[in-house]
């Protein structure tokens, strides 16, 4: 089991039995030429560095989730002159691809089965990021991790899990809140872990956004900053206020003639005997869409229904999958249109 | 002469041997860390380990926790070597262990379940934790991206669903939260949609200054395969893809005309100095790196960019084994610079 290499030594005796024909010493004068080999070897050795200094990796960090996918996320030295270049995944099972150019720029890609194809056009280096769920199997209760690397890589551990079994051996270990990050070499290790009986396992998702921290609050800071933008901010206001009430009205006038534009579209007793397992809530959203012209902003939705933002977004969309009305973007913002026209549910 | 040359030769053989191992060995940085993942594996097996467990566990277990021991005692010692062995040994009677146990508590989970078959069961949606991670995740670097285009993105939406699957996910309301997801992905792909249109405007630009850059490059390669004597023909259909290539519009178009040229220098062996022209890039690009980076010496950015001068104008008149030479002398000062941070 000792990994290291033993050198095999040649034995005395064969020298001795006369077996062998060619003397070791005159075999490089009579079979080759010296010179020619010591030049042949000075290039490749020169050549070395170069060879793999091209696409290499350069990093490789792997994050395992609770459920038994990975995240990858690879940083790769690649050729400036190639205008794509073919990167071996792990598994064919992807999600979530990302692949960034040395500037942070979006680079199209292509992935077929385990490979992906990337137009990096004169990048040197890229960053690859994707969800996989090839790597981890399960058996009862032991999740087993096995990848073999092409290089040194990073392995951090999902929440309170505990390794029991490892074939490999990391050249660093750290804790990383009740987490453990592993450093790893390059071929192939398998890591079996289970997760911890004295504590379950954590349901509340660790945020990916850096950590903030938050500095002790220096109130007198605050008064002598805020004091002064407070009443600028005052000021603004009431001159603000005081033009408004002059132009108000044709300012409303404006808003008015735009969101009542006319759409054609149909009468909501059709759209209901269309669609009977319409929610009543969602009947409520179509009365209004209609009375208003046949479309409306998401924004007025929310402001008639009083209801936040992701509560009216789902109604929209829930409308949308039934055919009942098209989203469109204006201005930044969604415009909610009934249909000219309904199909029947089947 | 051949004494030497034997040696200078084991010598070579020897070196490259040693650089190709170091590639592939990792330094055990800190051997320590070997029992502490150890013991933390003993330790858990060891809550699992009830009296009514098998003997045969009971007896791994033992084995084991030998292991763990013998490697306790192999780092006192400074024998590393040792360490590692006992550490895999250790780890490999734990896996066993596991696997046992786990299979014995299947086995003993699936007895009450036949019996109360009859029983309705209620339907459990699994913790989608891990799907709001690995969305969050992705969604973080499409903001990233976003940010570096100065796109127009709405995340707010986003960023809501996401605070709601959170909320739903700690309340234990699993199948809100998959409802919740479903609609996350439905936002994503919007979402995405948007910024690859965005990013493909940029695409193209980028995409032309790379021909332009591969089209000065292969006029080079003309020029110096003129002088060197290569047939009309082959000179003739350089010229032709140059122009191609010169005449593509998009990035798809610039991909095959550069995919020809390629061809055409496999066919007619012409890349001996492709490897050098994109490594001199690379360089170029390290460089301009690493000149960004707080407490580099500038007069050693000024002497690595001189020399990189030498090297383009090297290159430019044909001599490529000059070029190679002190591009090797620019890789060691870039290096040293590195080292010195």
């Amino acid at each position: 089991m000792n990994p290291e290499i033993v050198p095999i030594h040649r034995k005395e005796s064969l020298r001795e039995d006369g077996m062998l024909f060619v003397r070791t010493e005159g075999i490089l004068e009579t079979m080759v030429n010296a010179p020619l080999i010591v030049a042949g070897l000075m290039v490749v050795a020169l050549t070395i560095p170069f060879q793999t200094s091209f696409s290499s990796t350069r990093t490789l960090d792997l994050t395992i989730y609770s459920d038994g996918s990975a995240h990858v996320s690879a940083q790769i030295d690649v050729d400036p002159l190639e205008p794509d270049f073919e990167v071996d995944l792990f598994g064919p099972s992807i999600d979530n691809f990302v692949a960034v150019g040395e500037n942070g720029f979006l680079l199209s890609s292509e992935i077929i089965g385990d490979k992906v194809t990337i137009d990096t056009f004169g990048s040197s280096t890229i960053t690859i990021d994707y969800d996989i769920h090839d790597l981890i199997s399960k058996e009862g209760r032991v999740w087993s991790f096995s990848l073999d690397s092409p290089s040194d890589y990073s392995l951090l551990m999902p929440p309170n899990s505990i390794i029991v079994g490892m074939n490999a051996l990391p050249s660093n270990m750290e804790l990383i809140n009740d987490q453990t990050k592993l450093e790893l070499g390059n071929g192939f290790s398998e890591i079996n872990y289970i997760f911890g009986t004295t504590n379950p396992p954590t349901t509340n998702p660790p945020t990916t956004n850096p950590p903030t921290t938050n500095p002790p609050t220096d109130y007198s800071t605050f008064a002598i900053i805020g004091a002064p933008v407070a009443a600028g901010i005052v000021g603004a206001i009431i001159l603000m206020k005081r033009k408004q009430s002059k132009s108000s009205t044709v300012l409303q006038n404006e808003t008015i003639s735009e969101s009542k534009t006319k759409v054609e579209s149909l009468d909501t007793e059709t759209i209901f005997s269309l669609r009977p397992n319409m929610r009543e809530d969602d009947k409520e959203i179509v009365k209004f869409i209609y009375e208003n012209g046949g479309q409306a902003l998401e924004s007025e939705l929310r402001k008639k229904f009083l209801q936040p933002r992701t509560t009216m977004w789902r109604a929209v969309k829930r409308l949308e999958r039934q055919g009942v009305i098209d989203i469109s973007k204006k201005d930044l913002q969604n415009l909610v249109t009934l249909k000219k026209e309904l199909e029947e549910e089947e | 002469m051949r004494t030497i040359t034997t040696y200078s030769l084991l010598i070579l053989v020897a070196s490259m041997v040693v650089g190709g191992m170091t590639s592939t060995v990792s330094a055990q940085d800190d051997p320590a860390i070997l029992l502490k993942i150890a013991k933390r594996a003993q330790d858990q097996i060891q809550n699992q380990i009830t009296s009514d467990s098998p003997d045969k566990v009971k007896r791994l277990f033992e084995e084991g926790k030998q292991q763990v021991t013998a490697l306790e005692k192999a780092l006192r010692s400074d024998n590393v070597a040792s360490a590692k062995e006992h550490f895999l040994s250790a780890m490999k009677i734990f896996t066993e262990i596991s696997r046992h146990l786990s299979t014995a508590n299947t086995a003993s989970d699936a007895a009450p379940q036949t019996e109360a078959a009859s029983v309705p069961v209620r339907p459990t949606v699994k913790d989608p934790t891990s799907d709001l991670q690995r969305l969050q995740g992705y969604v973080n670097s499409l903001k990233t991206i976003a940010k570096k285009y100065d796109a127009v993105i709405d995340f707010s939406v986003l960023d809501e669903l996401f605070t709601q699957a959170r909320k739903e996910i700690s309340n234990k309301q699993f199948a809100q939260a998959l409802e919740t997801l479903h609609d996350i992905k439905e936002a994503i792909v919007k979402v995405n949609k948007e910024l690859r249109e965005e990013a493909s405007k940029q695409e193209s630009q980028r995409a032309k200054a790379y021909a332009q850059k591969y089209l000065e490059q292969l006029d080079r390669l003309i020029e110096h395969a003129k002088k060197q004597g290569v047939s009309d023909e082959i000179i003739e259909r350089l010229e032709i893809a140059r122009k191609n290539l010169s005449s593509a519009d998009n990035p798809s178009e610039i991909v095959n005309e550069i995919r020809k040229i390629m061809s055409i220098k496999d066919q007619f062996e012409l890349t001996k100095n492709d490897r050098l022209e994109s490594r001199i890039l690379q360089v170029e690009k390290n460089l301009s790196r690493l000149s960004q980076v707080d407490g580099v010496n500038p007069d050693d950015i000024a002497d690595a960019r001189d020399t990189l001068q030498k090297i383009k104008r090297h290159l430019s008149e044909g001599e490529f084994d000059a070029a190679n030479e002190l591009l090797r002398d620019l890789a060691k000062q870039l290096q040293e610079i590195k080292r010195s941070l």
